[in-house]
Order: structure tokens, then C-alpha cells, then sequence
């Protein structure tokens, strides 16, 4: 057990912020993604992050710099986007955690990079 | 309950509520824009200063034997740990600086001068603290779990030593804090996960280890014959830090105006009502530039709350314009002078080590006077409710 988890964590099968539905796919947990963007815990290993950051998104989320899933590891990060085909890696120093205003139709918070380093890689 | 239903809140309309959390978010926004040079030059002079002093202080108690370098070289060292604890480790580990992209001045990188492990404060204060600010149940800084700091809290007869409990807390205030994560009271009940435990007490055994050898062993030993008087010194300094963020720290949540919140005024935030919780669960204290630095800019409490990842040197123009919107909103802004702020919290220790019948509130009424009482300690993360349980639909899929 990790960080109030009851199961263990990988970072790539069962990341820390995503717990798997009926269906099997995996889905951002709403609390592990605060904890993470407070706590600055990688969203996959639950381990301290390091520098860079990483997100992962898709080109909707590039173009907005708005980032639903955690920040994540690197490496983390790269391995998580070679498993989603649209999923693209970002790098920053820092990031905002943005919370949702009662006029956001989507509740999720998101996360804004404020300081991002190089291009975006394909995953 | 929502936290938009607490009974300061009850003048405000939904829209209002929404629109000093916009004018909030434009208040963010600039800062965010003209953030640059002049904030980086800051924070490096701060950590040259800081450097300097426990530099100068070290080598001055090389001749600590000497009354006058004793008394130096401890308040240079005292004032060097209260400047990296304050302002800069506290914030650094916020993620306060994270932008200027520094390979040391990064909030993944900084380990504090103090006996916790950067870790588990990242997770006890940024997160517990930070998302769940006094709410009780939640949030293991209302009391830091041995002092009933809420009338809503349950009495206990343990209570009655609070005045010796606060005393002790604030003498050995870093290995207070660094205990905090552990949650003391979830071992108690047998509810910390033995695991994750032993990893939390390995990491404050080696931190805490390296602390006492660097403070009471390496530097002493430099001193050759006078390492008593060096190792008083040291023990002198890190007294003072203790002192000094114990105050700090108990003058930003437990002053009569700030407000503590139950887990149902939280279901369902939205991003203005949780700047709204920020501001009435915290309190300000005034005081001049040179005050508010050895705070850590903690003195704005309500701006670090409401903005804790903004750099903290720019806490002073934001609280201008917060304190403004509060006037605007009529919405209670906690603040006074230091040695008001801190005896409003010391007879709050006193007054709650007695069953609550035998005194009488100085708090604004609680919402609901007719709640429960609420049990000590705070919840697990496992535990933890989300505020939106499931994101649903809305959820990445990354199978």
C-alpha cells in the first residue's frame, strides 16, 4: 500500500492516479489528481517528481496547455503515451493546478505548464 | 451544507460568489503575466543572504567559547534556519519558484533545514493542509493532533494538559512537525497501513539522524575544545527557529476569526467557493517588510491560501487588492497586529482544555451549532471522499 492506496502501484499498468473501470480501461481518479498536483507526486509511480515535468495529451490539450492527467516522471510519462496512440509528452518547470468554476461544463481541474521546455514528442 | 451556505456567505448571491472568484482569477492572472526577473533576482538574494548568515554564523562559533561569537554565531545561525524554513524552504516546496526552471531552487528538488522530510511535508501541508484548510476531520493541523484547538472537537481529559502539550510543541517544534505525516493518531487506532509506516519512519530516522549529527556532532567537533559551547549554540538556534515558526504557524488558522468547516460545507466546491473557504479559514497578521520576510510572507496568510504556488514576495500587492474585494463583499478578513493574533490562539489552547460548558466561544458561531462532534485525527487518503466521487465520463481513457 502506497500514499492511502489499498493495491500496489506500477507505473505503467496500474498507475497511481487511475484505477481501471468495469470495462477494464483505465480512469483519472479525481482525488489522486489533486493529491498529486499538491503533494507534486508523479501521477504514475507515486513517487516525488523530479525536473522536468511531464504531462501527457492529446493535441486538444497542447493547443490549450491544459493537461487533465497528473503530472508524471519523465520516463513515466513516455511510457504511459507509448500505450494511447493521440497521447503526445510535454516538459515544463512548473505548472498551475487550474480547479473548475461552477460555469465549466467539464468539472475536472486541469493543469496549466508555465514554464514549458522543448517541443512536445510523440509518445 | 455548502461552504456557499456558511453564514457569513448568506448575504452574497451564487453570482456574486462566482464573481469575486473571477476577480480573484484576474488577480492570479496578473501576477502570472508580470511574474519575470525581478521575482527570481528576489528569491536568489534571499538564499545569498540566508547562506551568508549560517556561513558567518558557523565560522563565528568556531570561537564560541568567546561570550560575544556565542551569542553572534546563534542568532546569525537562528535567523539563517528561520529564513530557509520560512521563506525560502517552505515556498520553494510549494512550487512557488518551479517556473524560473532553477535545477536547485525546484520544488522536487529542495530539502529543508529542518527534521522532516521534504516528502511527507509536501504531502501533510501542500496537500492535507492545503485542499482540506480547516476542516475538521481532515485537515491535522487544527491542534496538530495533541491540542483541541475546536469547540466541535470532542473533549477529552488528556485536554486539561494542553497548556503543557503547547509548551513542548513549540520548544521542539521541528520534531513535532516532522511526526505530522505520520498521523500519530492513526497508528493509535490501528489504522496506519504498517508499510507505509515503516517507509515514513525510515525516512524521518535518516533526515532526523542527519539533522542531530550535522547541528550536534560535525559541528561542534570543528570547534575542537569549545564543541560544548558550539553544540549549545546550535541547540540555542534551533530553538529560536522553533519558537519563531510555532507562532508564525499558530497565528494563521487559530486567531478567533478564522473559521473551521465541516466535510459536507466542502461537497461540491466550486473554485470560488474554495477561495472563499481559504479566506475565512485563515488569519493575517500586520507588520513591517522586515517581519513579514522572517515569516515566510506567512503574515499574509489569506493571499498564500488563497494563491499558494504565487511567489511570495508578491503576497503584499495581492493582499491590497484581496483585502479590497473582502470590503467590496463584506466578507470577514481576519488580521491584527502579531501579539493579538498569537494570545487569541494561546487562550484558545488554554480556554479548550476544559470541557466546552466551562467557558464560552470567542469564534464567530459555527454553522451548524447543532453538529456532531467530530473525532480527533484526520482521515486517510484512502478515505478521503472526492469531492466528485468518479470523473466519469469525463475521464481519460488510457487502457
Amino acid at each position: 500500500m502506497i500514499r492511502g492506496l489499498s493495491r500496489d502501484v506500477d507505473a505503467v499498468d496500474a498507475p497511481f492516479a487511475w484505477e481501471r473501470d468495469d470495462a477494464g480501461d483505465l480512469q483519472l481518479v479525481a482525488r489522486r489528481v489533486t493529491q498529486c498536483a499538491l503533494s507534486r507526486i508523479c501521477g504514475a509511480c507515486a513517487e516525488s517528481l523530479g525536473r522536468p515535468v511531464a504531462f501527457v495529451g492529446d493535441d486538444l490539450e497542447i493547443g490549450r496547455n491544459a493537461f487533465h492527467a497528473p503530472p508524471l516522471h519523465l520516463t513515466c510519462a513516455a511510457d504511459l503515451a507509448a500505450r494511447v496512440d493521440h497521447w503526445r509528452v510535454v516538459t515544463t518547470s512548473g505548472f498551475e493546478f487550474v480547479r473548475a468554476t461552477a460555469e465549466d461544463e467539464d468539472r475536472r481541474p486541469v493543469f496549466s505548464p508555465n514554464s514549458l521546455l522543448g517541443e512536445a514528442s510523440r509518445g | 451544507m455548502a461552504i456557499s451556505d456558511v453564514r457569513e456567505y448568506t448575504h452574497l448571491t451564487d453570482e456574486e460568489v462566482e464573481q469575486i472568484g473571477r476577480e480573484l482569477d484576474a488577480i492570479r492572472a496578473e501576477v502570472e503575466e508580470s511574474r519575470g526577473a525581478a521575482d527570481a533576482a528576489y528569491i536568489n538574494r534571499m538564499i545569498k543572504v540566508q547562506r551568508g548568515l549560517a556561513f558567518a554564523g558557523r565560522v563565528t562559533l568556531l570561537a564560541s567559547h568567546r561570550k560575544p561569537a556565542w551569542a553572534a554565531g546563534a542568532a546569525m545561525l537562528g535567523v539563517a534556519k528561520i529564513l530557509e524554513n520560512m521563506e525560502i524552504g517552505h515556498n520553494v516546496m510549494h512550487g512557488q519558484w518551479d517556473w524560473m526552471n532553477d535545477p536547485e531552487i525546484h520544488s522536487s528538488n529542495w530539502e529543508w533545514d529542518t527534521a522532516q522530510p521534504a516528502e511527507q511535508w509536501k504531502h501533510s501541508h501542500n496537500y492535507v493542509h492545503h485542499q482540506f484548510t480547516n476542516v475538521l476531520g481532515h485537515d491535522n493541523d487544527i491542534g496538530y493532533g495533541i491540542l483541541r484547538m475546536a469547540r466541535e472537537q470532542k473533549w477529552h481529559p488528556a485536554n486539561l494538559g494542553q497548556p503543557v502539550y503547547n509548551a513542548l510543541l513549540a520548544s521542539l517544534f521541528q520534531w513535532g512537525v516532522a511526526l505530522h505525516d505520520l498521523d500519530i493518531e492513526a497508528i493509535r487506532k490501528g489504522k496506519k497501513d504498517p508499510k507505509e509506516m515503516k517507509r515514513q519512519l525510515g525516512q524521518i530516522w535518516r533526515k532526523g539522524r542527519n539533522q542531530v549529527l550535522k547541528d550536534y556532532v560535525v559541528y561542534p567537533a570543528l570547534s575542537g575544545p569549545h564543541w560544548r559551547t558550539t553544540l549549545t549554540a546550535n541547540a540555542t538556534a534551533n530553538v529560536t527557529r522553533n519558537l519563531w515558526s510555532y507562532v508564525i504557524i499558530f497565528c494563521g488558522h487559530f486567531p478567533d476569526g478564522a473559521m473551521h468547516f465541516t466535510e459536507e460545507e466542502i461537497e461540491d466546491e466550486t473554485r470560488a467557493e474554495w477561495y472563499l473557504r481559504q479566506i475565512l479559514g485563515a488569519a493575517n497578521f500586520e507588520g513591517g517588510p522586515l517581519l513579514h520576510i522572517m515569516s515566510g510572507n506567512l503574515g499574509y496568510q489569506i493571499e498564500h491560501h488563497l494563491f499558494p504556488d504565487l511567489p511570495s514576495n508578491r503576497y503584499g500587492e495581492i493582499a491590497v487588492k484581496v483585502r479590497a474585494l473582502c470590503d467590496k463583499y463584506d466578507i470577514p478578513y481576519t488580521i491584527g497586529p502579531l501579539h493579538k493574533q498569537y494570545g487569541q490562539a494561546l487562550r484558545t489552547i488554554i480556554k479548550l482544555s476544559v470541557p466546552n460548558g466551562f467557558t464560552t466561544s470567542d469564534k464567530p458561531e459555527p454553522p451548524s451549532p447543532d453538529r456532531a462532534p467530530v473525532e480527533r485525527g484526520r482521515k486517510s487518503d484512502a478515505e478521503r471522499p472526492s469531492r466528485r466521487a468518479e470523473l466519469g465520463g469525463w475521464s481519460r481513457k488510457a487502457s
